[in-house]
């Protein structure tokens, strides 16, 4: 049994690594929630992020953490042509058309990431995402706090931009019923293509944080797809806050099967729980509170 | 278009079509094609990276010298290679298409024991020869007994011990505390799970802790934990790169520095040092060329390298460049393209290359020497043993 500084600071890091896992799944939750599509190219929208703020630093000395907004402009815009010229032609021929073109697009973007960047395992160099923040027996990654906080602050916005805007009244409606609120004369297409626009920056900055606190390559969008789903499946799907609480328990399960199993049991931890979810609560641990 | 026109193209078409199908004209009688499946996407990429470069230059060299001769007549050498993406599945089915649809005469391996004996096993079954490095000897030798398989890299027992010795006799003072950690993939296993606990009491360490995760595992916050709350000074770790940065990234962050940290495997290419930048400094990873050590072209080597790519070069060009031309010297001594007459050349191989002297035994292996290496400043350094120190111990880790 590990003495008790060890499993608490494993259990406070799972905890905010869970946040800052709820803030790359909430634009697959979102994407879902509103276009009813399983964007099976998620977890390379949130690589091309990590991608992004790599080379945002690079090309500009300026820390990824200051470029966010930037780095969530330019992955919203990377995506919004995959939408208009991709998606938004295969509206009415069902979910299962967009999401073999999401499947293809994830395959293009895998071997787009080894032409253009090469294979190699990188890593966003910050001091900050190395250092360690004690508190009496519990230490942690000063990168989990800050990625928690960013995490947080950001689900918080979305929250209130679908509860409380115009666009949100729009976004909520057609996720609701796209076809009533055509009628109703609200712009389903553009509601839906700025959608996923606000997704894909959400993976960006998640990816930022990820690449900032881990290390990443052109095949690590799986890991992050698969991870995304559990959360969003737990948080209940399209529910902003839900993603927080999903990515938050995710997190948490996932530090006591590394504590009592290894950490190599963490994955099993969160997939066992993903498919006890999907059998007995599909709609996930807050489906009667959706925002 | 008139009918006659368009049964042409028709005929084309098919022709077209069973060509790629039965794989017609990918190779010609005055060519001689060798083949190799090699991980250039994927966890494995940064050692592909580097194996395609030896591979491409050793046969570059002999095309510019007029090719082989075969039968009395010069022939160039064809060098196709396919990417295995980092799976044995497709590794296995890349060598099966090099030798049914490019009529490959002989291969050359991939790496790491999982990617290449999946397809020395394919090989071996096809009788067409194979020489691979990046394949630890014991992991290579534990599949089966090769009779057209050969592997030129260095032996696990010797790495682990490798490390060991250094730190006996660079004088690096610890609490003896051990901790390792290691993948559960083959080489992962033998050196993590066995060879080291065994070397540590030998050595009169404690093994305070072994620790062992899948291979794609990408969180160590418990492990990391455990090890510092049991003082560990000395961490041994064997885990391919990614997981390596992780693991160096993710203990900085929980405050855990021991005195000395080596990582085998995943610590090798330059990849490793470009991702972790300043963290990568006192890392000891065990090592079996440098450009410095005393073989013919093994400072060109580097050179050209990184002259060409300009990248830092790795060792894995040195045992990719080698294994290359132990196959062309083979087929240029055979003269013939005849497998058996192939493979019973190589099997003669008794001759000093860029990696070392390399003399395979009736394990069809060939033993490299190891050297200790550490990263500073984002190159490696020799500091053991003695004879081929480039540069001092860093001690303790930064």
């Amino acid at each position: 049994m590990p003495d008790i500084g060890v499993a608490l600071s494993t259990i406070v890091s799972g905890v905010l690594l869970g946040g800052m896992l709820a803030l790359t799944a909430l634009g697959l939750s979102i994407v879902l929630g509103v276009m009813r599509l399983v964007n099976l190219a998620h977890g390379d929208f949130v690589v091309v992020g990590a991608y992004v703020g790599l080379f945002f630093l690079k090309f500009t000395g300026v820390d990824p953490l200051l470029g966010l907004p930037v780095i969530a402009l330019i992955v919203a815009a990377l995506a919004i042509p995959l939408y208009r010229f991709l998606l938004a032609p295969l509206a009415e021929r069902g979910p299962e058309a967009q999401m073999m073109t999401m499947f293809a697009v994830a395959i293009i973007l895998e071997n787009a990431f080894v032409l253009g960047f090469s294979a190699d395992t990188r890593s966003i160099e910050r001091d900050y995402a190395t250092l360690p923040l004690t508190l009496g027996p519990v230490t942690v990654p000063l990168i989990y706090v800050i990625g928690f906080a960013i995490a947080v602050a950001l689900i918080l916005a979305v929250h209130w931009l679908i509860s409380r805007t115009r666009f949100g009244r729009d976004l909520r409606a057609s996720a609701a019923d796209a076809q009533a609120a055509a009628t109703l004369g609200i712009d389903v297409k553009r509601v839906q293509m700025l959608t996923f626009g606000l997704g894909a920056a959400c993976a960006g900055v998640g990816g930022t944080l990820i690449g900032a606190a881990f290390q990443f390559g052109p095949s690590s969008g799986a890991a992050y797809l698969l991870n995304s789903l559990a959360i969003v499946v737990l948080g209940g799907l399209g529910n902003v806050l839900g993603t927080l609480f999903g990515g938050v328990t995710l997190g948490f399960l996932q530090s006591v099967g590394g504590l009592t199993l290894g950490d190599g049991y963490r994955d099993l931890v969160g997939m066992a729980l993903f498919l006890l979810v999907l059998a007995f609560r599909p709609d996930g641990f807050l489906a009667r509170r959706r925002s | 278009m008139s009918q006659r026109l368009k049964n042409i193209v028709k005929a084309g078409s098919l022709l077209a079509l069973a060509s790629i199908a039965f794989g017609l004209g990918a190779a010609r009688a005055d060519e001689i094609v060798i083949g190799a499946s090699l991980p250039l996407s994927g966890p494995l990429a940064g050692f592909g990276s580097f194996q395609q470069w030896g591979y491409k230059r050793a046969v570059a060299e002999v095309n510019k010298a007029g090719g082989i001769s075969i039968g009395g007549t010069k022939q160039m050498v064809i060098l196709i290679i396919r990417d295995d993406k980092t799976d044995p599945n497709a590794a296995a089915s890349n060598t099966e298409t090099l030798i049914s649809r490019d009529h490959v005469v002989a291969m050359l391996g991939s790496c790491t024991p999982a990617l290449v004996n999946a397809g020395a096993l394919v090989a071996e079954r096809a009788k067409k020869p194979l020489v691979t490095g990046c394949d630890p000897l014991e992991a290579f030798k534990s599949v089966r007994k090769w009779n057209y398989v050969w592997d030129l890299f260095f032996d696990e027992p010797e790495l682990a011990a490798a490390q060991f010795k250094a730190l006996a006799e660079l004088g690096a003072q610890t609490n003896k505390k051990i901790a390792i950690w290691h993948d559960n993939g083959p080489d992962g296993q033998v050196v993590g799970g066995k060879i080291w606990p065994a070397l540590a009491k030998d050595f009169g360490y404690e093994v305070v802790q072994n620790a062992e995760f899948p291979v794609d595992n990408t969180q160590f916050t418990s492990i990391i934990g455990e090890a510092k709350s049991k003082g560990a000074e000395v961490v041994l770790v064997d885990a391919i790169t990614p997981q390596a940065i992780a693991i160096r990234k993710q203990m900085a962050a929980a405050g855990f520095t021991p005195k000395v940290l080596n990582i085998e495997k995943g610590a090798e290419p330059v990849q490793f040092a470009e991702a972790l930048g300043k963290l990568s400094d006192g890392i000891l990873v065990g090592g079996y060329w440098d450009s410095s050590l005393p073989y013919p072209g093994a400072a060109d080597l580097s050179k050209a390298f990184e002259s060409e790519t300009k990248l830092t070069s790795s060792q894995h060009i040195a045992d990719s460049y080698a294994a290359a031309q132990i196959l062309l010297d083979a087929i240029a001594s055979a003269g013939s393209t005849d497998p058996e007459k192939i493979n019973a050349a190589i099997a003669k191989t008794d001759k000093t290359y860029a990696v070392g002297p390399v003399k395979f035994d009736e394990n069809h292996t060939a033993k490299l020497p190891i050297v200790s290496l550490q990263w500073q400043g984002g190159k490696t350094v020799i500091i053991w043993p003695k004879a081929a120190k480039t540069g001092e111990f860093l001690f303790p880790l930064p």
